[in-house]
């Protein structure tokens, strides 16, 4: 026993270690946890408690130049799922099918990335009250799936003016990679085109957020911080409405009327309505046009493919800044001028036109449009018939001068380089010159000359020579403010909360062409004579008003002419020019005039009748 | 003799204040932890009325001369044996979370048997080793001594409840160490519980949760929304209590629902959350002081019977105290083992408040006195 009694402190001793080996261990961990690591577990803590939630702010609304809605903002009920839901394949299927929508567009949402990892995905807007009574009934078997109030664009006006409007979506990924995005995160809407897209900054207002309590289930407890979104201010356009819409439906009836004059392939056109004073558009179509409505909440996989299919004319395209034509004979109205102004012509001239034209050679004859000739012709009546030996005389002379005398004076009324619309987009066309005939074919030596036919073309308004719609409107537009062009723009004004103007955009002058005085006040002259007893007289007939203007019939290999008409009106007192083409619609004057005419009407406030032309002239 | 002088002859002042301040300490922590919940005031009425019974069988347990139990040894097992199975008797057992471990009497829950049980081992343990007067080394001796302990292991993993039995374990593993088993024979166990352990999780008689327990002990990130989650979440709520707490009823993961089982078996991450590190050490230290005091009494026990009690019940507490807050931390595998004198459960404030009348009647029949 002896032995033990002493074993027996031992014993003990090595029972006491244990225990307070024990204490010591959890004395250590505690430490470390509480005191070494406590502020990374405390942060872990605030990141399980609060959730911070994005308010996006009310987008601003777009108004026309009365103070129309055009694009506002209205409540819907969405469906949104859970970002948790994302791989449960059975639930989206079943979700599709509830919302009758393709199973890969609600898998792509379901999938989307966002910023905020756990905001919800928007999977359907606009969805219909049974659908919603039917999710609601059946929440335990869609777990995750919420349905919301959201926010979306509407247009009051459907589809009027939606190029220039543009539509939203979602930001994309190099948007957000770009820099200049900073306050926007993944998922946020922003404006993709169009006034959306250029007026983004104004319109797009501050997001608030909502910085709250939950519990481990994610239920909200308590608002810890909040901060109210800044709504984004209303932008008010210098478009009208009425106008607009006139514009469209003018366009729609000449493609109509082109159809059922034999021109099958007539499915799209342009037309653009200049303040010639102010620079202001007063409307800009483009035919075939886009529901902006298919855009809201993400557009369908097969609605992106259907725009951007091979034969739907790209109805996404705002083709009176993005199409690029041969401004055929509208562009005499330049050549004229520059014969004018150059000393190459004038009003005493005469010219005599057989319709065969070999003023470059017997082996290089070119024709008039009119093969039967027009006789004896001068300055005047050229322009007025549209006579295209007049012109090929003058081209041949501005060719023998070899100073690029044509081109410079093409490029003073802005061909060749953006006008500065506040619109994205817009294409600078083509001005061809010696320079860029060599660089053009700079694989092809024996085509980088730059020939007579090469003059004669450009005086013509043919060959290399492009442009938008908007830039011939401008032209006109110019020639009817003393030569000033303007440059054109679709924001009138920012409104801000009260609905008071904060910015108003000021007329500036985008190019000043310099022309006399005397050479415009004779091409005015002669651009009235198209109207009255010229190319554009039939469309014309019986007008109210006395009308400059222009008719065009585009020469496009491997197509149908593309009809042109440009004017400015009142002719007393311009205040409104109007440029319109009509895709492989034919000539000028039968089809485009008409067009004109209607806008024309619009815009003076004069009652619109659609008139058909009869002329077969150019 | 004074009057002061006739207490302490029979009541050991240190361990009745200890005991009082860690009763204290624990009802705070649990009307903290229970005022979220809409039962919350029943709970904790619930918990005094289980101090207040445990204080009255404290009293009868301390009136109890263990050394004449000495020949009451079959009679125990036999007792022993039917309390741990009686809830899987028909009519007088309930099924609660995964195991059968409540007695129900026409309707009302009485209490969990395991919980007696536990005290009811550490008697029949310390008859059986201090038989052998210090001296355990013959292999039959060493066998007979295990047997005696498999039977209430046997039965408790029936019911299933892993986690008492294992307290069985260290409470004769304790024992043994300080009854005279030969240091070889540890060295001997410990090899056997290695491949034992070993050989159930590859035979697959170790339940999937458990497993699942285990590899998250091993590797805490490996399922944070899943097996993991209640250890991370535990851990963040400790963690975050900082230096001194986020303040009683004030811990975000406590309140908010981050953290399960927070009055029972995570009352100490609680605790930590709202006390911080200052909580713990409190805690730590009326730990070492219970711990201290009875193994003191321990050594001033009459006979090898009473200090082998006194050992079994510091064994129990100080695996209880090691494997929960272990737990909480992540320094053990997660199992339903509640903390001493702190979680939420009747049937175990009973059995700790009883444990501490046994030491008091060791000390007040100690040698000498």
């Amino acid at each position: 026993m002896a032995t033990y009694r002493d074993e027996l402190r031992s014993r003990y001793a090595a029972l006491a270690v244990v225990f307070l080996a024990v204490l010591g261990v959890l004395f250590l961990r505690a430490w470390s946890m509480q005191i070494l690591s406590g502020d990374d577990f405390a942060a872990a803590a605030e990141n399980n408690r609060i959730r911070e939630i994005a308010v996006e702010a009310p987008r601003g609304r777009i108004l026309d130049r009365n103070g129309v809605p055009l694009v506002q903002n209205r409540a819907t009920l969405g469906v949104t799922v859970d970002p948790s839901a994302r791989g449960d394949e059975d639930l989206l299927y079943r979700l599709s099918v509830a919302l009758d929508m393709p199973f890969a567009d609600v898998t792509e949402r379901a999938s989307s990335e966002r910023e905020a990892a756990l905001q919800p995905r928007l999977i359907a807007v606009d969805v219909p009250m049974t659908t919603v009574a039917y999710l609601a009934e059946h929440e335990s078997e869609y777990p995750g799936v919420e349905i919301s109030v959201v926010p979306v664009r509407e247009y009051p006006n459907g589809t009027l003016a939606a190029h220039v409007l543009g539509y939203t979506g979602e930001i994309s990924e190099e948007a957000l990679k770009s820099g200049d995005m900073d306050s926007y995160a993944l998922g946020d809407v922003v404006g993709k085109s169009g006034a959306e897209r250029q007026f983004e900054p104004v319109l797009h207002g501050e997001k608030g957020y909502r910085r709250i309590e939950v519990d481990a289930m994610g239920k909200a407890r308590a608002v810890i911080e909040e901060a109210e979104p800044v709504a984004g201010s209303d932008v008010k356009l210098t478009i009208d409405i009425d106008v607009q819409r006139v514009a469209e439906e003018a366009l729609v009836n000449a493609l109509a009327a082109a159809r059922a004059d034999d021109f099958k392939n007539a499915r799209a056109g342009s037309a653009v309505a200049l303040d010639v004073v102010t620079g202001e558009v007063l409307a800009m179509a483009s035919v075939p046009t886009y529901d902006p409505t298919l855009f809201i909440g993400g557009i369908s996989q097969a609605n992106w493919e259907a725009l951007n299919d091979k034969d739907s004319e790209y109805p996404l395209n705002n083709r009176a800044i993005q199409a690029l034509y041969p401004p055929a004979s509208t562009f005499k109205a330049i050549t004229g001028l520059a014969g004018l102004e150059y000393g190459v012509t004038s009003l005493s001239h005469s010219y005599y036109c057989s319709g065969r034209w070999t003023g470059q050679g017997e082996d290089w004859a070119k024709f008039c449009w009119n093969r039967r000739g027009h006789g004896t012709m001068n300055f005047t009546s050229g322009i007025a018939q549209s006579c295209d030996t007049v012109f090929y005389e003058i081209g041949i002379e501005f060719y023998r001068r070899g100073a690029e005398e044509m081109q410079d004076f093409s490029k003073r009324f802005g061909l060749g380089s953006r006008l500065g619309i506040d619109l994205p987009g817009e294409m600078e066309g083509r001005v061809p010159d010696a320079q860029w005939k060599a660089e053009w074919n700079r694989d092809y030596p024996e085509y980088q000359r730059w020939l007579p036919g090469d003059d004669t073309n450009l005086v013509i308004g043919q060959g290399d020579l492009l442009a938008t719609p908007l830039q011939m409107a401008g032209v006109f537009a110019g020639l009817a403010n003393d030569g000033d062009v303007m440059r054109p723009h679709v924001l009138k004004e920012v409104l801000d909360s009260k609905g008071e103007p904060v910015r108003i955009v000021d007329a500036e002058v985008a190019f000043e062409t310099d022309v006399g005085e005397a050479s415009l006040r004779a091409m005015h002259n002669a651009l009235l004579a198209v109207t009255e007893g010229g190319t554009g007289t039939s469309a014309f007939r019986g007008f109210p008003e006395r009308v400059a203007g222009k008719t065009g019939t585009a020469e496009v290999a491997g197509r149908d002419d593309y009809a042109w008409f440009t004017a400015y009106a009142p002719a007393d007192d311009p205040r409104y020019a109007v440029a319109v083409v009509i895709e492989q619609g034919g000539g000028g004057g039968a089809v485009a005039a008409p067009a004109a005419r209607e806008i024309l009407s619009a815009l003076l406030g004069l009652p619109v009748e659609t008139v058909r032309a009869s002329d077969d002239s150019r | 003799m004074s009057r002061l002088e006739a207490v302490r002859k029979w009541a050991n002042v240190p361990l009745i204040l200890t005991v009082a301040l860690l009763l204290v300490y624990g009802a705070v922590v649990v009307r903290s932890a229970t005022a979220g919940f809409s039962a919350g005031d029943a709970m904790f009425q619930r918990q005094l009325f289980g101090i207040a019974l445990g204080l009255v069988l404290l009293v009868v347990a301390w009136t109890v001369d263990y050394s004449k139990l000495e020949g009451w040894l079959g009679p125990l097992t036999v007792l022993n044996a039917l309390l741990i199975i009686s809830p899987r008797i028909p009519g007088l057992g309930v099924h609660v979370s995964g195991a059968t471990a409540w007695l129900e009497v026409a309707g009302v829950r009485l209490f969990q048997p395991s919980e007696p049980a536990k005290l009811v081992t550490i008697v029949i343990m310390a008859i059986v080793i201090s038989q052998y007067k210090g001296n355990i080394e013959r292999w039959q001796d060493v066998m007979r001594v295990m047997l005696f302990l498999a039977v209430p292991f046997g039965l408790i993993l029936l019911q299933p409840d892993l986690g008492t039995g294992l307290v069985f374990i260290a409470i004769t593993m304790g024992m043994l160490l300080v009854g005279g088993l030969k240091a070889r024979w540890f060295v001997i166990f410990a090899i056997v519980g290695v491949v034992g352990v070993g050989v159930a999780f590859q035979a697959g008689v170790v339940a999937e949760y458990q497993v699942n327990r285990m590899l998250v002990f091993l590797d805490p990130e490996i399922d944070p929304r899943g097996a993991g989650y209640n250890l991370q979440q535990s851990r963040i709520a400790i963690g975050s209590g900082g230096v001194s707490g986020k303040g009683l009823e004030q811990g975000t993961q406590s309140n908010l629902n981050f953290l399960p089982e927070r009055h029972t078996d995570f009352i100490f991450s609680v605790l930590g959350e709202e006390l911080g590190f200052v909580g713990t050490v409190m805690l730590l230290g009326l730990y070492l002081a219970l711990l201290m005091i009875a193994l003191e009494i321990s050594t001033s026990g009459r006979d090898l019977l009473t200090s082998l009690i006194a050992v079994g019940l510091i064994s129990m507490w100080t695996f209880q105290i090691l494997q929960n807050m272990g737990m909480t931390m992540g320094l053990m595998p997660i199992t339903g083992i509640p903390l001493p004198f702190m979680s939420f459960g009747s049937s175990f404030m009973i059995t700790n408040l009883a444990g501490t009348g046994m030491l008091l009647s060791i000390w007040a029949r100690r040698s000498g006195a």
